[in-house]
């Protein structure tokens, strides 16, 4: 530790936070996406019947896969209060309507079991799922336009994360979630619904390269310090690593959906996920908000962050555990076509 | 009006709205999980099929309760961020870490055994069904836990330095058991478990009134007006443990809970206002009605206890008046009808047992109809108690350091306006929606699940009717 200055192990601490924020975003996104974006399919569900083996599909688990993004907000809130404080503010129209869309979908759960009225609720959890999916988006937008932050206060107008760029990130984000959704079809399903979700999937993961590329190249257009940063040798070797290793990841993802497999294709959907988001923070460390605030300068004083870790960082292996755990309870099959699998 | 034209009001009463809203759902999920667990105990160790059927009737509500109590709670979250981003930047070291760690520990316990208390019965065994359930009361008694400390904090705020508008944690601990938590916590858990047996009575009581299932809802009906024997007169001591210590803690927000404007003279006690008419421009009631040396007995337990008045503040610190003063004899005439309804009732059931009984227990039509009303008595002395606690916190939002006005995010007003009306939309919607599922659910009544294969019961039910969790 002899070594180290004040300075450098709150910059150690801050990262470690960083590392670890990502790491419940990364859980929450491909979480919560596959079963929001089975919300999204929903909604084109073949019918009614396929609809409920849908919605009940992901009923035991969509709480748990939420709560990660809640997990994300608390603890950005407690470690980098500057940025929960601004960049919630900049986004206030996106992120309310993410809220309005969960709550559509999460009581839409429930009511589905409970109504007679299906057509009602299954059209408001698939409405509630896109909204959320949108809003995210916008919101993910938004953040990557770069935000106008002056003195620690968000002082850009309200819709500031509406541009053309945020549009594509959008549509990246809808068929992102929808390929996983698709692929979470293919592993729990058997039968017409099963064949369907393998349509649907090869569809979608064609639009989810296009919009990851035009995305891709954007940036660096748009941002000169990231040109630099990426087209600079050597570092270039390291960053074209990260979307070689996607692109790669899409050409497993194609081959299986040709072959048929039934678990690749969420798994190479998995890692698609997981090489863009690192390639976002690899692009953008160490800054937090792309271009605006580091992570050093948003974070808070070395006795919180080392509080937080000894609160939260001992716990995660137990929240992954019983996750699992819970993962576990309900794997296996599920035949869509059997009479009244409500479960 | 004018405030309808502040974005900060606007804020403010968003906020309340979500808080207000969201208060309707977490104390029965909190309450109920409790009493479900020890049905779910008793099951297990008696192997009765009849606890096993009150187990899944009561979380059949629990569930519907749970959900909206979920999805309400996550916008209070991110509220701090859109709407209060100066108070979430200030205040984050030590209040969004605490939210932290109610997420990780409490918020996801929770949810990570949910699934298998509400889905699991037939795939895992009836011991780790049972200790999902554990984990979902230990959850969310946590997360009553890590949110009242964040509250209590706002309330007395300690362990920290507020420089160059930034809070700095200077003791951890002391910021975290702050004067308040002890109150605060004790106050709102016990207000979950005895809205819980409320409802658990009240709804039995709406089954016997009805004579319907009279076998099942009678023990029901009695377990919780005797657990009520004991609970509401410890809650009413919590309660006036809690308004002592005000006097110590918050005085300007006791002295608005009783419109009290003039410190008493030594050697003379402060009289009570059981009613009155504050009139906050001329630092006086216009009217009251008043107890002598009551307010004195009731704060300092002594005839002649000094009890600082309003004045003593200048008027750009005191809270408003009205709403507390209210809000405060709302939420006592509640506790103290429930507190009522239960001695009557343990009082016929000790010395009236034929008037009780199986046949004649829905001919006591008023007490039934009393302990129906005692739900929403319940729920209206929650959403009381919390208006007492915030709005008596004004003009503070971290009280005596940092003002509610220095909290808040400029946003323009339409947008504000914009947010406002949506949640109230669909508040509304999901409110009405939960209600009729919630009505939906009693009508249907005790459903008499098959128990799990891997559990023999003694008792078996005549014909297996309707396997399957839902």
């Amino acid at each position: 530790m002899d070594a180290f200055t004040f300075a450098d192990t709150h910059f150690l601490l801050a990262s470690i936070w960083f590392a670890i924020i990502g790491l419940f975003l990364i859980f929450y996104v491909v979480l919560d996406g596959f079963d929001l974006g089975m919300g999204i399919l929903s909604l084109a569900a073949p019918s009614e019947q396929y609809r409920g083996a849908m919605m009940s599909s992901i009923g035991s688990i969509w709480d748990a896969n939420e709560t990660w993004l809640v997990i994300v907000g608390g603890t950005l809130f407690g470690a980098f209060p500057l940025v929960y404080g601004t960049v919630l503010h900049g986004l206030y129209i996106p992120i309310t309507l993410m809220l309005l869309g969960f709550m559509l979908r999460g009581v839409s759960f429930e009511f589905y079991v409970l109504s007679s009225r299906k057509k009602l609720w299954g059209t408001a959890f698939g409405l509630g799922s896109l909204l959320a999916v949108i809003a995210q988006g916008f919101a993910l937008g938004g953040l990557l336009n770069g935000m106008k932050i002056e003195n620690g206060l968000f002082v850009g107008g309200v819709f500031d994360w509406f541009s053309p760029f945020s549009i594509m990130v959008v549509i990246g984000v809808i068929a992102g979630y929808s390929v996983l959704g698709a692929n979470y079809m293919i592993m729990k399903f058997t039968g017409k619904l099963q064949q369907h979700a393998y349509a649907r999937s090869k569809v979608l993961s064609f639009i989810m390269l296009v919009a990851a590329g035009i995305v891709t190249v954007w940036t660096p257009l748009q941002y000169p310090s990231i040109f630099e940063r990426w087209f600079a040798l050597p570092n270039f070797f390291a960053f074209a690593l990260l979307p070689l290793a996607a692109l790669f990841s899409f050409f497993m993802l194609f081959k299986a959906l040709q072959q048929r497999a039934e678990h690749a294709p969420f798994i190479w959907s998995l890692l698609i996920f997981f090489f863009s988001f690192i390639g976002l923070a690899a692009t953008w460390f160490p800054y937090i908000v792309p271009g605006v605030i580091t992570i050093e300068e948003a974070a808070a004083p070395a006795n919180t962050l080392i509080f937080m870790l000894l609160g939260i960082g001992m716990l995660i292996p137990v929240m992954i555990a019983y996750n699992v755990y819970q993962y576990s309870v309900f794997s296996g099959k599920i035949d869509p076509d059997a009479p009244l699998n409500h479960e | 009006m004018d405030i309808f034209q502040s974005p900060e009001f606007l804020s403010r009463l968003q906020f309340a709205f979500l808080a207000m809203f969201h208060i309707l759902w977490p104390p029965l999920t909190v309450g109920l999980a409790i009493i479900i667990l020890g049905l779910e105990t008793t099951w297990l160790k008696t192997k009765n099929i009849f606890y096993y059927h009150q187990t899944r009737f009561w979380i059949r509500i629990f569930m519907i309760n749970f959900g909206v109590g979920v999805i309400s709670g996550i916008p209070m979250e991110f509220a701090f961020g859109t709407n209060w981003g100066p108070f979430s930047i200030a205040s984050g070291d030590f209040f969004g870490n605490i939210l932290g760690f109610e997420t990780a520990m409490a918020f996801m316990l929770e949810a990570g055994f949910l699934g298998i208390m509400l889905f699991g019965w037939n795939r895992v065994s009836g011991g780790m069904h049972l200790f999902a359930t554990s984990m979902v009361v230990l959850g969310s008694t946590l997360s009553v836990f890590w949110i009242m400390v964040a509250n209590s904090w706002m309330q007395t705020p300690s362990g920290v330095e507020y420089i160059n508008g930034k809070f700095i944690i200077t003791d951890y601990l002391a910021a975290v058991f702050n004067p308040d938590l002890a109150h605060g916590f004790w106050h709102m858990f016990i207000a979950c478990i005895e809205l819980s047996l409320v409802v658990v009575a009240g709804i039995s009581a709406y089954y016997l009134l009805k004579q319907r299932e009279i076998d099942f809802f009678l023990p029901s009906f009695k377990i919780a007006v005797l657990a009520l024997v004991f609970i509401t007169p410890l809650q009413i001591l919590i309660g006036d443990s809690a308004g002592g210590a005000l006097a110590h803690t918050q005085p300007a927000k006791l002295a608005a809970i009783e419109s009290h404007w003039e410190t008493n003279p030594p050697g003379k006690g402060a009289s009570w206002a059981v009613l009155a008419i504050p009139d906050a421009e001329n630092q006086r009631n216009l009217w009251e009605l008043t107890i002598p040396n009551a307010l004195s007995l009731i704060v300092t337990h002594s005839l002649t206890g000094t009890v600082v008045g309003l004045r003593e503040f200048k008027p750009e610190d005191q809270p408003p008046i009205w709403i507390p003063f209210y809000a405060f004899r709302l939420m006592l005439a509640a506790g103290i009808f429930i507190a009522f309804m239960a001695m009557w009732t343990a009082w016929l059931l000790w010395r009236k047992k034929q008037q009780m009984s199986h046949e004649n227990i829905s001919q006591n039509t008023w007490l039934l109809r009393g302990w129906i009303l005692a739900i929403p008595a319940a729920y209206l002395a929650v959403e009381m108690g919390w208006l007492v606690r915030e709005i008596g916190r004004q003009p503070w939002i971290v009280y005596g350091m940092m003002r509610t006005q220095h909290g808040v995010s400029e946003l323009p007003l339409a947008t504000v306006q914009w947010s406002l009306l949506s949640f109230f939309v669909f508040y509304l919607a999901i409110g009405i929606a939960a209600f009729y599922f919630i009505r939906h659910v009693l009508r249907q009544g005790p459903a008499y699940e098959a128990a799990p294969k891997s559990i023999k019961n003694k008792d078996r039910p005549m014909s297996s009717m309707n396997d399957g969790g839902y």
